[in-house]
């Protein structure tokens, strides 16, 4: 492989450096090694492979609990709490998905089972005010039964079907609680569209957790146990014996390993997981309505297990920093102009991970930049108004931006075609080799700032949920394994 | 809950006749499921999107064709335009999902190309919301191709073509049946008597061995991924001409009652999805008429629950065996 | 004199796929402590006969007894916990695990500390931990220097093809059973690895206590390690006995390679 060129995308995973059967990786790979120990993936890997895990948790949680020392409630509510939710939610899935090898479509519907379950057990709904000490194993355990249930058909659906299975209780779950909203004693149980509000916070044997940063704190706690707790499951013989089922399962059988017990097992201990999110995040948001439960979030459940490496402990606390920071970045309330140095930093980001030579790197930059400029002024020279369109809420890099992207005035047309012409491109250069890819890198970077500035930052929550798609598809085809896990060889 | 007391012939028959309607369009978008299951053995999440850019192609075409209440062009030319504009986008649009997010894919585990269409459908549909605005756009049928639409004025898609005990059969219900019917059939005999049916068939049997002897297996699945999204985009085109509504979400549920159709006919049999897509829709019908519309949808999960259970390889299907 | 019960037998079972019969009316045995091996051309019904004892397959007629209890119906897991192992003739490692870790899961079925005991490191689970990681050494140790050291921590994939066959003796052994079916263990191997293979299966009886079960297609092997041979054709017994007994049967001979012309 040239290793000037930018990597390629193989065109058929035969092509991948991957491992290969039969093959003695460790003598045949020392070059590729070498090189994949440069640059920051590979000094993310060589952390994680060298510093132990007790040492990387123990990391972990001094720098996330000193997180509240300097963080505004408003921030740490967003980046800190919602981040402890997906951590522990990827953690719950990762055992199903990870250990086991299960794709279970329907986990958010666990996790919204367990937060209306509590809010049913500790809100003014019904008037019942069970204290944390009670509800939270109550929830727990029949979110685990719940998930039970969910897994018995796996035995006897092979992996498609159980996806599909477990999407439709997902989907049945939110309109269950949407629509269905049976009538219990005198009121909807499950407050329709509404939702339940006024949960009451958890509780600590009677203290109760009501400012953020108790919260916070509270979270972090349950995560660390949760973390060891996981990292020893893993360890043990019934980790392996899962490892050994996601593998192979009848070979796994015909070596005394109980497969369609552990896969329970899985499914009980990671809807658990879930249920004893949905208690926290209940009491947290103090209303939960169907909307907290539904497809984009399982999405970004799968995508911070798959971003940071299916299997693996490390890889989902990663997963989930990166993506609900960057999802907070783009939520509506934030100022958009966040949200557009993010957008620019991590394109210069990528073009510099992407392309090894400086000069190139630096040829592809001046060529970006210099093709906006010829084209702003010719595009103005032609007609203002293909100009005139204003930058989507200032900030400091709009002088900048309106001078250098072209914004028409009106591009109620001009959006979609700019949108359909930056997919086109960007297809057409995984397709491309050499020069010709780099040079259409440039056209494709422009591209992307017009359609950032005339779609996505219009409508930044449905750009994040674009980018997420596009992400699981980008990671399926170019690294299964996502950022820190390892690539698993298949026998087909 | 509103079951009737006496069984009223009027109900049942009008619940009948959108069970077929809806039947015949769970059945298209069934088909596509099953074209593609049975040649790659892939689940295609993403095929419920194809079928709302389909509709939304069929809209895009209407409105490039001056828009429901001002149409350049007659009723029935202005119609198979639209079907065509679906079919070919939306025939298109399977072709280019399959070369970019499952192809690189064909030998890799299989969670990966589950959660890579995931990602499409994911994709799809907010492009769709960012592209479209989250308003819902209309076709309009109601006053499609009628004579003063400004005055809103009934076009005759809703005109009843004939009535069977006291329930009227519209025009548009008859044409979405009538096209069902006439793609089967052409789906049929494609299958059956052509040289791409042939390849079709061999390669969901054996794709290596029909790679060696000498079929470009590459080329009939990007067919079989044409083919099947071709029929979503007419069945795409369907729901905006018998509903108005086309929204950037409608995929969505679609896709899973098209799906469920193609696992209770059995996945991989084309009668199969015929009858899969015709039980689904009289289904959903029937439990939205007498146990109120909240249940409908639920009452179809439940149907597939039920035939995965009992009989995971549907009414058609034949029952796999695993050599070890 | 009481007759001593066979280790495991088969009577009279039938298993038919579609129209298919794979075995008819098949009836053959195993005695405790002795070295087995059933022979017979392709598609006469061999691993079907490993697939019906381990309960992949459930036979159609017929009864399947180990150590007199019939096996029937059973789980595949638990009657490899009761003490039948195998091998696969196509190979089923856990190719992304580790050399040392593909022999530890097989210990699964004769270990017993929870979930609970697990997460919170439990004294019974360390110990099960460390009894369960030196079975494994000593299994792997049963082949000399071969799965010796560093391979331990390799991953399964990325072991020679003899490695790999060695390796998946070795996981069936850590299901500490009392019969091993070895499915076509020498297949693929050249004459120097065969020739390992055969004073190993003869140590897995002296020093491992196992009765063997052996499918082979190498006569030299078949010869060099067998009590007893037994020859399928077509789903049914054709001949049994020593191996010189088997090897000039007539019906053995015409399976393999036709009837012969008389002059």
């Amino acid at each position: 492989m040239d290793s000037d060129d930018i990597p390629e995308i193989p065109a058929r995973p035969d092509e991948r450096d991957g491992p290969r059967v039969g093959v003695d990786e460790w003598v045949a790979n020392v070059e590729d090694r070498r090189e994949e120990r440069a640059g920051i993936a590979g000094l993310a890997r060589r952390v994680d492979d060298v510093v132990p895990s007790w040492a990387r948790l123990a990391a972990f949680g001094a720098v996330a609990a000193s997180l509240p020392l300097w963080m505004d409630r408003g921030d740490l509510f967003a980046y800190g709490i919602f981040t402890l939710i997906y951590v522990l939610l990827g953690l719950g899935l990762n055992v199903v998905v990870g250990y086991a090898g299960l794709l279970d479509l329907g986990y958010v519907a666990l996790f919204g089972f367990g937060a209306y379950f509590y809010a049913l057990l500790s809100s003014e709904h019904y008037g019942i005010h069970w204290p944390s000490w009670v509800t939270f194993p109550v929830v727990v355990l029949s979110t685990a039964l719940l998930g039970l249930v969910l897994g018995v058909p796996s035995r006897r659906l092979l992996g498609d079907y159980l996806a599909i299975v477990t999407l439709f209780f997902g989907q049945a779950f939110v309109v269950f609680v949407n629509a269905a909203n049976p009538t219990v004693r005198g009121q909807g149980l499950t407050g329709g569209p509404n939702g339940i509000a006024d949960i009451d916070a958890n509780d600590l044997f009677g203290y109760e957790l009501t400012t953020r940063r108790q919260q916070y704190w509270f979270i972090l706690g349950v995560v660390l146990l949760v973390l060891t707790g996981l990292h020893f499951l893993s360890e043990s013989r019934t980790g392996r014996a899962w490892r050994a089922l996601r593998e192979d399962p009848l070979a796994a059988e015909a070596m005394s390993i109980p497969v369609n017990r552990l896969k329970l097992m899985a499914f009980a201990f990671g809807a658990g997981i879930a249920g004893l999110t949905g208690c926290m995040f209940a009491a947290v948001l103090t209303a939960v309505t169907s909307g907290n439960f539904a497809l984009p979030i399982l999405i970004t459940i799968y995508a911070v297990v798959i971003l940071g490496g299916i299997g693996s402990l490390t890889g989902v606390v990663i997963g989930a920093i990166v993506i609900n920071v960057s999802f907070q970045f783009l939520a509506p309330e934030n100022p958009q102009d966040n949200a557009r140095i993010l957008f620019y930093a991590v394109v210069v980001l990528l073009l510099v991970i992407g392309i090894r030579p400086w000069w190139r790197l630096g040829a592809v930059l001046a060529g970006v930049l210099a093709l906006g400029v010829v084209a702003h002024t010719v595009a103005e020279a032609v007609s203002p108004s293909w100009t005139a369109g204003a930058v989507v809420e200032g900030g400091r890099l709009s002088g900048v931006v309106s001078d250098w992207v072209i914004i028409p005035a009106g591009h109620d047309r001009f959006a979609p075609a700019a949108y359909i012409g930056l997919i086109v491109a960007i297809l057409a250069l995984t397709r491309i080799r050499g020069w010709w890819r780099t040079g259409l890198l440039i056209p494709t970077v422009y591209l992307s700032a017009i359609v950032w500035e005339t779609s996505f930052v219009e409508q930044p929550a449905v750009a994040r949920w674009i980018l997420f798609g596009a992400l699981l598809v980008f990671l399926m085809t170019v690294r299964p394994q996502g950022l820190l896990g390892t690539p698993r060889v298949e026998i087909v | 809950m509103g079951l009737p007391l006496a069984f009223n012939v009027e109900l049942f028959t009008q619940l009948l006749v959108n069970g077929i309607t809806l039947g015949s369009l769970y059945a298209l978008i069934a088909l596509g499921y099953s074209l593609v299951y049975g040649i790659l053995k892939l689940l295609n999440f993403a095929h419920g999107d194809v079928y709302m850019i389909g509709a939304f192609a069929g809209y895009a075409a209407l409105s490039l064709l001056g828009g429901p209440l001002s149409p350049n062009i007659a009723l029935a030319p202005l119609i198979i335009l639209m079907f065509l504009a679906a079919m070919i986008a939306s025939g298109l649009l399977g072709v280019v999902i399959e070369r970019f997010a499952y192809r690189p894919l064909r030998d890799a585990p299989r969670i990966a190309p589950l959660i890579s269409a995931l990602g499409v459908s994911f994709f799809l549909q907010n492009s769709a919301l960012l592209l479209f605005g989250a308003q819902f756009r209309s076709y309009d049928s109601f006053v499609l191709g009628s004579k003063n639409p400004e005055f809103f004025e009934p076009g005759p898609l809703t005109d009843p073509l004939f009535v069977v005990k006291n329930v009227n059969i519209q025009l548009i219900q008859v044409i979405v049946l009538s096209t069902t019917v006439g793609l089967m059939v052409a789906l049929t005999l494609l299958v059956a008597k052509t040289q791409l049916g042939k390849a079709m068939r061999a390669t969901s049997y054996d794709r290596e061995a029909a790679a060696m002897m000498g079929i470009d297996t590459d080329r009939v699945i990007a067919s079989t991924f044409f083919i099947g999204s071709l029929l979503a985009g007419a069945a795409g085109v369907m729901f905006g001409l018998l509903f108005s509504q086309v929204f950037h979400f409608m995929g969505f549920l679609a896709g899973l009652k098209g799906f469920t159709a193609a696992v209770v006919g059995g996945i991989g049999s084309i009668p199969g999805a015929m009858l899969g897509g015709l039980l689904v829709g009289l289904a959903e019908a029937f439990a939205g008429g007498y146990l109120g519309g909240r249940w409908s949808d639920l009452t179809v999960f439940g149907i597939l629950i039920l035939v995965l259970l009992v009989r995971p390889s549907g009414l058609l299907g034949t029952p796999a065996i695993k050599k070890v | 004199m009481a007759e001593k019960q066979p280790l495991f037998e088969l009577r009279e079972v039938t298993k038919s796929f579609g129209g298919l019969r794979v075995t008819d009316g098949l009836s053959l045995h195993v005695e405790a402590g002795e070295i087995a091996s059933l022979i017979g051309p392709n598609g006469a019904g061999k691993t079907t006969v490993f697939n019906l004892v381990t309960g992949l397959y459930r036979p159609d007629s017929g009864q399947i007894l180990f150590e007199g209890r019939s096996v029937v119906g059973l789980a595949p897991h638990k009657i490899t916990q009761l003490g039948i192992a195998r091998t696969f003739q196509t190979l089923r490692l856990f190719l992304n695990m580790t050399v040392k870790e593909n022999v530890m899961a097989a210990a699964y079925g004769h270990t017993s500390s929870t979930v609970f005991e697990a997460i919170f490191r439990l004294p019974r689970a360390r110990r099960e931990e460390r009894e369960i990681a030196a079975l494994a050494e000593e299994k792997l140790a049963f082949f000399g220097q071969r799965l010796a050291g560093y391979r331990h921590d390799q991953q399964a994939y990325n072991l020679s093809y003899a490695n790999r066959r060695r390796l998946e003796i070795a996981r069936a052994m850590a299901t500490n059973p009392k019969l091993l079916l070895l499915d076509e263990p020498a297949a693929g191997m050249n004459p120097a690895e065969t020739h390992e293979l055969t004073e190993l299966i003869g140590r897995l009886r002296t020093d491992g206590g196992y009765t063997v079960l052996v499918i082979e297609h190498d006569m030299h092997v078949v010869e060099g390690i067998s009590d007893r041979v037994i020859a399928l054709d077509h789903g049914v017994k054709i001949a049994e006995g020593t191996f010189e007994q088997v090897a000039t049967n007539d019906r053995v001979i015409e399976a393999y390679l036709g009837l012969q012309r008389s002059a």
